[in-house]
């Protein structure tokens, strides 16, 4: 490495298919949220009418196809929890290792501004890990209970989803779902840049190139 | 809805509640609110009935005859206990001079509202529809001197109907090519649905004047939207599920009927919401597609009938659920490919890693 290597190094930390996950499940949140929100209230509809608009059949198509891509999205990252690289495995970050438990603690100390000093990870720290392990587990309720109001006559997809109820308890949960990605994307959006100004590790590139920077020796 | 729902005990009777079901329904197809009610009844029953005067031109008495019978018997004896017919040739029991001279009386004093069914032949062609010994044109200039307000019931008195598609050999127009002045309200279809005209007639006795309308002079209450926008088929539609011919596997189903000639997409008006004959069906609804009866010239811009309308934009390719499974497949098949790449990678390396062990 050339300049200033001396200081920093260069740790590969986001494999390929991890990033592809990210900018995929990310998209199609967006794109699911604005859709969602079109069909559970669609207020375009009478002004529209009329007029070879079929605004409310273009919305659910295009949520369904975002809906697939989520999917994808989110079984990718579950085989990454298990076979990703090290730090892509869930036992990196899910406050389930005392490791992880005792970051979490100075994590929460450090989102407080009560302290300066955390530790500097090549991967997740346990809190934004827990969220994360969180959000995964809310992504699988969110398509099994989309697919079950998309499929209503499928017999595996009726058998999958009717443990959240009728189609109207499911369509509640999923409802409610969308605006916790809501909430989730602007909180990891302000504290993915929050760290990125606090503590710059090239955070936010990595998540296009797959590298951090760090301190030498501080990892 | 029940047959009896408007009659009282005895046979032709109208009961208390009866009537003000009728009220709340004719409330209703007008798109008023509830509240409205109340003052469309007292409109109803009071004892000044508006005076009509129905007129039979170029026609084929459809309109009459799906208004007084074959929808709501009781609802039509309803219009005739609410308004004051005073010339109906078809219904009058009077005939020849004696039905002329009811004409001639009825229309001596103003403020009548005049009911025309059928087209106009005008021109050198005026005395193809003569009665009374008068042409049609000359009947209708007569009777809308005096009139409040005209209301043409059925397509052919709106906009010429049957008669004046082409060639249009008797030179047929429409009332509102002739009588400029008169406010006039039109009830398109072939023939129009009875609730429709019931709902113009006591929108005219409630408030005093004519309902508002589109450009065609349709009452925005009954044709301010397109059929296909409130049919029971058009999921079917969004799901590129269609009927190809009649008969088919697809027609058997109950499909859209779009590719047998389902006019609907461009057709204004609610029958594929208060229907028709108290059971409840419509043309769609049997599995006939809409010929767009209730838009002007429809036999010339509708027809054929059983072709597909033209430059009607499907929303999505094979429907909406179709075509997100199909990308939903395929996307399935691209992660598992990732994922079976990554696996592959992460064994050839642990392999190699493996083998370099050994040389060490």
């Amino acid at each position: 490495m050339a300049g200033h290597g001396k200081d920093y190094e260069k740790v590969y930390v986001w494999s390929v298919l991890l990033r592809v996950y990210h900018w995929v499940f990310a998209l199609s949140i967006f794109i699911l949220i604005a859709t969602g929100l079109y069909i559970n209230w669609p207020w375009t509809n009478t002004w529209m009418e009329g007029s070879h608009q079929w605004t409310m059949a273009i919305m659910r198509y295009i949520h369904y196809v975002a809906g697939m891509l989520f999917t994808m999205a989110t079984i990718a990252r579950i085989y990454l929890w298990f076979f990703g690289n090290k730090n892509e495995k869930v036992w990196d970050f899910a406050p389930i290792t005392p490791r992880n438990i005792k970051n979490m603690i100075t994590t929460s100390f450090y989102y407080a501004y009560l302290t300066d000093n955390h530790e500097h990870r090549t991967g997740h720290n346990a809190m934004a890990g827990m969220s994360y392990v969180m959000t995964i587990l809310l992504a699988v309720i969110q398509f099994i209970t989309g697919f079950y109001l998309l499929y209503p006559e499928s017999s595996f997809f009726v058998g999958l989803g009717s443990v959240f109820g009728t189609q109207q308890t499911a369509r509640f949960i999923h409802h409610i779902l969308n605006w916790y990605f809501a909430i989730f994307a602007a909180v990891h959006i302000y504290i993915a840049s929050w760290n990125d100004i606090r503590s710059p590790e090239g955070l936010i590139s990595s998540i296009f190139s797959g590298y951090k920077f760090f301190p030498k020796g501080h990892h | 809805m029940d047959r009896n729902m408007f009659t009282g005990g005895l046979p032709g009777t109208i009961s208390r509640r009866g009537f003000l079901r009728a009220c709340a329904i004719a409330t209703a197809a007008m798109g008023l609110p509830m509240e409205m009610v109340t003052k469309v009844a007292e409109a109803a029953e009071s004892p000044e009935r508006p005076r009509v005067i129905w007129l039979h031109f170029q026609e084929c008495t459809g309109c009459s005859e799906s208004m007084l019978r074959a929808s709501h018997p009781d609802l039509a004896t309803l219009i005739l206990d609410l308004i004051d017919l005073q010339y109906h040739e078809t219904l009058m029991v009077g005939a020849g001079h004696q039905a002329e001279a009811a004409f001639e009386k009825a229309i001596e004093e103003p403020g009548y509202v005049l009911v025309v069914e059928g087209s106009i032949p005008t021109g050198e062609y005026e005395d193809f529809c003569m009665i009374g010994g008068h042409s049609a044109e000359h009947n209708l200039k007569k009777a809308a001197k005096n009139a409040a307000a005209i209301i043409n019931i059925g397509t052919c008195s709106a906009w010429g109907g049957i008669p004046v598609a082409r060639p249009n050999p008797t030179k047929a127009v429409a009332t509102g090519d002739i009588i400029k002045d008169k406010p006039i309200i039109n009830i398109g279809g072939c023939p129009p649905n009875p609730h429709n005209f019931l709902s113009a007639v006591l929108y005219y006795l409630t408030f005093k004047k004519l309902p508002p309308t589109d450009i065609y002079g349709r009452p925005l209450f009954a044709y301010g939207r397109r059929i296909h926008d409130h049919c029971e088929r058009r999921p079917h539609f969004d799901e590129g599920r269609y009927a190809e011919q009649f008969g088919d596997v697809g027609h058997r189903l109950g499909y859209c009927l779009y590719k047998v000639g389902c006019k609907a997409p461009e057709t204004f008006g609610n029958c594929s919401i208060i229907r028709f004959n108290d059971v409840e069906v419509w043309p769609v609804s049997v599995g006939n597609g809409c010929y767009g009866c209730t838009e002007p010239n429809f036999w010339d811009t509708m027809s054929p009938f059983h072709e597909r309308l033209p430059g009607v934009p499907l929303p999505v390719n094979g429907g909406t659920i179709a075509n997100a499974t199909d990308i939903g497949k395929k996307a399935l098949g691209i992660t598992a490919a990732a994922l079976a790449i990554h696996a592959g990678i992460g064994v050839a390396k642990s392999f190699a890693k493996g083998k370099k062990k050994e040389e060490e």
